[in-house]
């Protein structure tokens, strides 16, 4: 570094800026392309009133997706979500299975066959003031 | 319960202060008089369903809630003037949170208003004669959950305020009042970004139904990148001054690799080339990149065309500075183009084998100016309405293949949702891919014909020559130069974006050509569609591309300077022809007279 002369640090330098600004610029990109304009999704669905969801009923609503279970326990919401990679769960006489990786659920939601390592996620649903039950996916 | 309001050190109006007076005179009586009464008033299980401090005695004015609004947090000057129309027009029919005429809003107004059916309305702001809501009309809440659902986004909501509000006096709204109560109701129903100012470029961006992510402030990250790089432009300035004196690198790069190793040294005059070619290089490489980045936002339907580019410009973090450099990008390769083949004219430089390369060269012209046109109408907004309407019916003027022509480029029986689609195939793929192939082609005949047309080396004054070090060196100076100077424009002048078109808009906004055919208007206003704007137009581009074939052309001695004795003939003829182009254009953009 001692042997700099004036011409090379002002090589140096101006590659350095040019270097800079194309760094600047690729931060700019980034920030530009992750922008997010569309709303995120709903996470509280309205699904009617109880009524709709007699005892020993199973209701799937294909649209969250989950499904809807009331018997003896009492009512409960099942994801159908697969928690391998999402797909949606195919209901079977054993329980669920995914279309896509063939994971396998049993009633209850449990896992019986991988690929995928979780249960399904169970929702929760209450009851709101307007009479109607209301489902949280989160 | 009743606090004073805040006196602020600006004179309120007389009808401000009665008014307050009396609604205190009557407050205080009131509260004596529930101290006086049966000691069982019970607030109304209306009020204490709301979150607001319920008020103990009903009806009684809530005078907190009749005051004046004041907005501290955002410094938006459109949110707080709307504040005060809101209050003064809105107020009283769409509550103080635009929960609407509620049997709760109604409360806070006191016994004898309750009725704004029987009892005539005097508010603030209203007609001294007042007015009545017939009893079956629904004053609808302008906030809330699902509220605003009519409208998609801030500028329908504009329009309907101005066409429709305030109900007792449509159209008494100024434009400007409806974009400011506009940001006020938006703000009541939590979806207006902080410190935003809408207007009709910016309002299709803003939606009623959900919140869109606050913008960020990126200029002075802007301008820092722009100073950077012009402080890099300054380096190489003061490199070129002291060139005799660096050091090259011994091993070449890509870039010097796609250049011979050393050319003539009066081929890389800037007085001679002007560096337009490469000007134009540059500007084509910047659109296309400008170009794909709007691509992951631009969505080529006509009812999210033109609100899609005011998410990008208003929105979007840089995705303004993206569409400026893209816009000014084009606007100045139109220039710099013509000025390219002025200067290939006005040296002779197309001479013999060099006028395959000038044809390709005309070609781009074309291709260029259809990218512009279709590039244009992709903005789908009230400013190329008719300009894309003229231009497609021009089509239809062309004899045995009008119509044909005419489906190829609008695809349906007028210009609709295929139209767009088309038009956005065209400019992204069509025409870009013919400019790919055609560019390529001519920076390759020009290696191939001997790069810049120069004298042969035993005719020259001087044989020395440079290095494609220098070269390269030259070019990426002039093009730092060129984006120092484009990046300033694009912050400086914002791309043109108007309202997105609407079936029912009948409002002519724009009714010109885009600049570059602005000529083609004006020869238009002549007469017969086809002669004038087809056949004039095509017969001037053929006697363009047979200038190199019919007329007479410099010798190779003559090469390599300006005006050339051998082919003055075209010389005059593409000054008459760009004079003619330049007067025809002042003329169209002249104002008319009115009969």
């Amino acid at each position: 570094m001692k042997n700099l002369s004036r011409r090379d640090f002002l090589k140096l330098s101006t590659n350095s800026l040019l270097a800079l600004t194309g760094a600047l610029g690729i931060g700019g990109l980034i920030r530009y392309l992750s922008y997010q304009f569309d709303p995120t999704p709903p996470s509280e669905f309205d699904i009617g009133p109880a009524t709709d969801y007699p005892l020993n009923s199973h209701t799937i609503l294909a649209h969250i997706p989950a499904i809807v279970i009331h018997d003896k326990k009492g009512l409960r919401a099942i994801s159908l979500a697969c928690t391998h990679l999402g797909c949606t769960i195919e209901q079977r006489n054993f329980g669920f299975e995914c279309p896509c990786h063939s994971s396998r659920y049993d009633m209850n939601g449990k896992i019986l066959k991988g690929p995928a390592n979780r249960d399904l996620q169970i929702l929760r649903v209450a009851e709101s003031s307007d009479g109607n039950l209301h489902l949280f996916t989160s | 319960m009743t606090t004073t309001p805040k006196r602020t050190s600006r004179p309120k109006t007389l009808t401000h202060f009665s008014r307050f007076m009396m609604a205190m005179f009557i407050a205080v009586f009131l509260l004596i008089g529930t101290f006086l009464a049966i000691p069982t008033v019970q607030a109304s299980p209306q009020a204490q369903a709301t979150s607001t401090p319920a008020p103990q005695v009903t009806p009684t004015f809530d005078l907190q809630r009749l005051e004046k609004p004041v907005i501290a947090s955002d410094n938006a000057e459109q949110l707080k003037k709307g504040s005060i129309v809101y209050w003064g027009i809105c107020m009283a029919c769409h509550g103080d949170r635009g929960q609407g005429l509620t049997e709760e809003w109604k409360d806070a107004f006191g016994k004898e208003d309750r009725n704004c059916w029987n009892v005539g309305c005097h508010g603030y702001d209203h007609p001294p004669q007042g007015f009545l809501i017939p009893k079956d009309k629904i004053i609808p809440a302008v906030a809330g959950m699902g509220r605003l659902r009519r409208f998609q986004n801030a500028q329908e909501l504009h329009d309907f305020i101005l066409a429709n509000m305030p109900w007792w006096s449509p159209g008494k709204l100024t434009n400007e009042e409806a974009w400011q109560v506009s940001s006020y109701i938006l703000s009541l129903q939590k979806v207006m970004p902080a410190k935003f100012e809408l207007a009709e470029t910016n309002a299709s961006a803003i939606r009623t139904q959900y919140a869109v992510p606050q913008p960020g402030n990126d200029r002075p990250a802007i301008l820092i990148l722009t100073g950077i790089l012009a402080l890099a432009g300054i380096g190489m300035i003061a490199q070129d001054l002291r060139k005799n004196k660096i050091r090259f690198p011994e091993r070449p790069n890509f870039f010097h690799h796609l250049h011979p190793p050393t050319i003539p040294a009066i081929q890389a005059r800037l007085r001679y080339t002007l560096g337009a070619g490469g000007l134009a290089v540059l500007l084509c490489l910047l659109l296309l990149v400008t170009g794909i980045l709007e691509m992951f936002y631009y969505i080529p339907t006509p009812e999210h065309a033109a609100v899609s580019i005011e998410v990008i410009t208003s929105l979007v973090p840089f995705g303004a500075l993206i569409r400026n450099l893209h816009f000014w990008s084009a606007q100045a390769l139109m220039i710099v183009m013509s000025i390219h083949l002025l200067r290939v004219v006005l040296t002779g430089a197309y001479a013999r084998h060099r006028r395959l390369n000038y044809l390709i060269g005309l070609g781009m012209f074309i291709l260029v100016a259809l990218l512009d046109f279709t590039g244009y109408v992709l903005r789908w907004d009230e400013g190329i309405r008719w300009a894309l309407i003229v231009g497609t019916n021009l089509l239809k003027t062309i004899p045995w293949l009008g119509n044909s022509l005419y489906q190829l480029a609008v695809g349906g029986p007028e210009p609709s949702l295929s139209s767009l689609e088309r038009f956005y195939t065209w400019h992204i793929f069509v025409l870009t891919l013919g400019m790919i192939v055609l560019g390529g082609w001519h920076i390759f005949r020009v290696r191939r014909d001997g790069g810049i047309s120069v004298p042969p080396p035993d005719q020259r004054k001087d044989n020395m020559r440079i290095s494609r070090f220098d070269l390269v060196q030259r070019e990426v100076l002039m093009m730092v130069i060129a984006g120092v100077v484009l990046l300033f424009v694009s912050i400086i002048f914002p791309a043109p974006i108007e309202r997105p078109i609407t079936q029912a808009s009948i409002d002519i906004y724009n009714a010109r050509a885009p600049w570059f055919f602005l000529w083609v208007q004006q020869l238009l206003k002549l007469g017969d569609p086809f002669l004038w704007g087809i056949a004039v137009p095509t017969l001037l581009l053929v006697l363009l591309a047979s200038i190199p074939y019919l007329l007479p052309q410099t010798n190779e001695s003559e090469h390599g300077q300006w005006f050339p004795r051998g082919n003055r003939l075209a010389q005059v003829l593409v000054i008459i022809l760009g004079l003619t182009l330049i007067i025809l254009t002042l003329l169209a953009i002249m104002p008319t007279t009115q009969l």
